[in-house]
């Protein structure tokens, strides 16, 4: 650390005192690639939530007589077969994207911390019984049980969310689960046990923020494994159908003319990559900074 | 640790072997006569009497061979387990005489009784074919697929002895010798049928490798699903010294984008599509390689008439001059296709649609939906567009939706199946809006029109109507062509005013295929008998 963030450093500690918040927020600022990410992908949502306003097209306008041209000035980006603008629905596909990696990460978020805390907390044949359920789902091809869903409750936006996200809380509720049961038996819990807490208010106070840094750093990785599992069941005809798009959509349409038509293949695939690379680059910061033992043992 | 490495080095040797693949498949193909053709999808069945489509038809042609057969070239009927026939001079009495040497891949002869017995089969009620209606010229078989006659020795179909049928139809058919050469009219081998299930029983496992006894000019060898169908040279085949291929490779690829990757690296020798952005590029850099030829076909979207809102006649006429079929064949297809406002492709021996009723009109068509009670599209319910999954099939759902929604403002939900769903979704009128495309059997315009008769196998959209009826059944029984094709005309005109069908574009036939294929002859059906197909490098070039 330079002399003047040290400075810094002690002013911090030693003038206001600090949260582990703070601490954690002062280690990821000095993390510069971390910084660009979380910046990238801030803009990358407010285009999205903007993108009805900003969008210089309709993203299922087509000018069939057009088909697909490259780059020009009146399509930064091209168009695809249909004269479709390609910046347009990379844009609305942005959207739909974010939305599916973030809601169907909070959908297997909320189950799978619920899930392995209790798990672990309880432990013994509770433990025991929760996770083997997860095995047994684990052991269930998904796609059998997406389609399952979709030929139960129908095609919908909302149900790709959830559908997705059912899927991606397993590995959640194992990694919960772990720290969980490595935390119960610290000191500080079996203090607080003593001093009267009940088991809600020691799990919501004790446990749940003790788990916040792997769990945060889990979920970076999931939504970019969910935005690819959307892109795939969307190929499938499972997912988002025409003539909506996502970044997988047009990928995959991307790849069948891509000797044709290269940039219907490398604008969503740049732009796709470049989302998945802030994810993690963000997820590798927030572990750094949450987790200061990681960090001291470099 | 060194045996880890030792495994890790011969591990990646092994992987780097693995990638030389030898010759191709062309490349090897002329010296062993082996060919190798993209066959679109997966068959639904290799049984002549239970299937519809073109993917097995291009297979069991291999595996079968019907009384007549189709000059590669011209299409004219030719003798094929008939040896010769006569024809009354009324037309309607047929007296066939089979071939002496006409074996089955067993051994056993193939006799008059093996016809008979088929097309009971064919025609029974508890087969239920959809092509069970190609017999109905003959005579009461109609009747007797319909379960109003049970006794099937008042069918007009006879065997005088083991080599000798004759048929009676109900009127003199100008096409029945091509419908001949039709599978739905092939002989199965009854003993086979037996040992594995019912006459009358369809998808038993007769048509599994090693089960299925053929009398064409290939046996099957092995089935491997979604993977190669392989068939060998039938030594039995009465005409085994004409075959000169002595295998057939069937890869069942739904994407045209793979078929063609493998066609360019010498995996097949002709695609059954073609990608739509290739064909530009080919036609420029390997014009050798591409054929683009007219094609007795019509690609077509059904209307399923027993749903709201597509009961109202006005709405669907409504649907149907709202695309722009134009935009469609130049701007996506680009194969030269035709734009289509009839079923009956123009010229079809000689036979012109008389079209006044559809056109691209969207000032019609919108006040066509207001008065069916949807103003602007207000009301309108989601309708679902099914598409047999294919990239083409999408392109051109993805923009009629588009010109539904901006001309009609009505919304369309795309739905892709497999070619076994689809098939038998439309089948059971589970759909709203289905892509179809129908190839003419034989060529004449009846194969095309007598499909939307009520209750039709091939309808299946719902729709009837009893002067369409009538007049398909007076160009029946009409001789002079003149007649019968204004009858014809009558007909398509009422199946257009009414529109139970969409019809877009007449197919052009758009294939890749290697200059070494020979004897593989452009004809307006896609017919190409495999016994003359022969494998010969004419250039020095080397292809690749």
């Amino acid at each position: 650390m330079a002399a003047d963030n040290l400075q810094q450093y002690q002013d911090l500690v030693f003038d206001q005192g600090r949260s582990p918040w703070q601490d954690a927020w002062y280690r990821l600022k000095q993390n510069k690639l971390a910084i660009i990410s979380l910046n990238f992908l801030t803009v990358l949502v407010v285009i999205a939530v903007l993108t009805p306003w900003l969008a210089p097209y309709g993203y299922e306008t087509q000018n069939l007589a057009l088909g697909a041209s490259g780059p020009s000035a009146a399509h930064w980006l091209g168009t695809d077969i249909h004269g479709r603008d390609l910046m347009t629905r990379l844009m609305y596909g942005g959207r739909i994207s974010l939305m599916v990696g973030f809601a169907a990460t909070a959908v297997s978020l909320v189950i799978g911390v619920l899930w392995g805390t209790v798990a672990g907390y309880v432990g013994g044949l509770t433990d025991t019984v929760l996770m083997r359920i997860v095995d047994i789902l684990y052991a269930l091809p998904f796609m059998i049980f997406i389609i399952l869903l979709m030929v139960v409750f129908g095609r919908s936006l909302l149900l790709l969310f959830l559908a997705i996200g059912l899927i991606e809380w397993l590995t959640m509720a194992r990694i919960v689960r772990s720290q969980v049961m490595n935390i119960r038996n610290q000191d500080f819990v079996s203090a607080a046990i003593v001093t009267g807490l009940s088991h809600w208010q020691i799990i919501s106070r004790h446990i749940i923020p003790n788990i916040i840094g792997p769990v945060i750093v889990y979920i970076t990785l999931t939504i970019p494994s969910v935005m690819l599992l959307e892109a795939f069941l969307s190929f499938l005809g499972l997912g988002i159908q025409p003539p909506q798009s996502s970044w997988g959509v047009l990928i995959s349409g991307g790849v069948e003319t891509m000797e044709e038509y290269p940039w219907l293949l490398l604008f969503p695939g740049l732009t796709l990559s470049a989302t998945l690379f802030a994810l993690n680059f963000l997820g590798d910061g927030l572990r750094d900074a949450l987790d200061p033992r990681a960090t001291s043992n470099q | 640790m060194p045996n880890k490495i030792l495994l890790a080095v011969s591990l990646s040797l092994l992987l780097l072997a693995g990638c030389d693949l030898g010759p191709s498949n062309i490349e090897s193909a002329t010296a062993r006569q082996i060919l190798h053709l993209g066959n679109g999808t997966e068959p639904k069945d290799l049984d002549p009497h239970t299937v519809t489509g073109v993917p097995e038809h291009n297979i069991i042609s291999a595996l079968f061979e019907g009384l007549i057969s189709v000059d590669p070239a011209t299409l004219t009927p030719q003798p094929a387990v008939a040896e010769s026939w006569l024809i009354s001079d009324d037309g309607k009495r047929y007296t066939f005489t089979l071939r002496d040497n006409a074996n089955w891949s067993n051994g056993d002869p193939v006799t008059a009784d093996d016809f008979v017995w088929s097309w009971q089969r064919m025609l029974s009620p508890a087969l239920a074919s959809e092509y069970a209606y190609q017999l109905f010229t003959i005579k009461n078989a109609q009747a007797f697929n319909h379960g109003e006659l049970q006794d099937f020795s008042q069918v007009g179909v006879k065997a005088i002895n083991s080599k000798t049928l004759v048929v009676e139809l109900e009127n003199p058919t100008p096409y029945f010798l091509s419908l001949l050469a039709h599978y739905s009219t092939f002989a199965v081998h009854p003993p086979t049928i037996l040992a594995f299930g019912d006459r009358d029983q369809a998808g038993t496992l007769w048509t599994r490798p090693g089960n299925l006894v053929g009398n064409g000019p290939f046996t099957l060898d092995s089935w491997r699903l979604n993977y190669i169908i392989r068939v060998k040279k039938n030594p039995q085949y009465w005409d085994h010294q004409t075959v000169r291929l002595n295998e057939i490779l069937f890869y069942p690829i739904d994407s045209a984008l793979t078929e063609e990757r493998m066609f360019r690296t010498g995996v097949l020798h002709a695609t059954s599509s073609t990608p739509l952005d290739k064909i530009a590029s080919y036609q420029t850099n390997d014009p050798d390689k591409i054929s683009i030829d007219p094609y007795l076909g019509t690609y077509y979207y059904r209307l399923n008439v027993t749903e709201k809102p597509l009961d109202d006649v006005r709405v669907r006429r409504a649907l149907s001059m709202s695309i722009d079929r134009q935009a469609i064949t130049d701007s996506i297809t680009k194969g030269g296709q035709i734009p289509a406002f009839t079923f009956t492709p123009p010229n079809t021996q000689g036979y012109f649609a008389n079209n006044n009723s559809i056109r691209y009109d969207l000032a019609q068509a919108k006040q066509l939906l207001s008065e069916a009670g949807f103003p602007n599209g207000e009301g309108f319910p989601e309708i679902e567009l099914t598409y047999n999954t294919s990239d083409g099939h999408r392109r051109i759902a993805v923009a009629i939706q588009q010109m539904w929604k901006l001309a009609l403002n009505i919304n369309v939900r795309l739905s892709n199946q497999d070619w076994k769903v689809y098939l038998s979704r439309i089948q059971a009128l589970d759909y709203s809006i289905a892509r179809a495309a129908w190839i003419g059997d034989y060529p004449d315009p009846n194969t095309f029109l007598d499909m939307f008769v009520t209750d039709g196998g091939n309808n299946q959209t719902g729709w009837s109507n009893s002067q369409y009826d009538q007049w398909i059944a007076s160009a029946a029984s009409e001789t002079d062509e003149k007649k019968r094709y204004q009858f014809f005309q009558q007909a398509e005109q009422l199946l257009m005013d009414e529109s139970p069908i969409i019809p877009i574009y007449t197919y052009t036939r758009v294939l890749l295929k290697h200059p070494q294929l020979k004897g593989w002859e452009p004809n307006i059906l896609d017919i190409h008998p495999y016994k003359y197909v022969y494998l010969e490098d004419s250039t020095i070039d080397g292809g690749q």
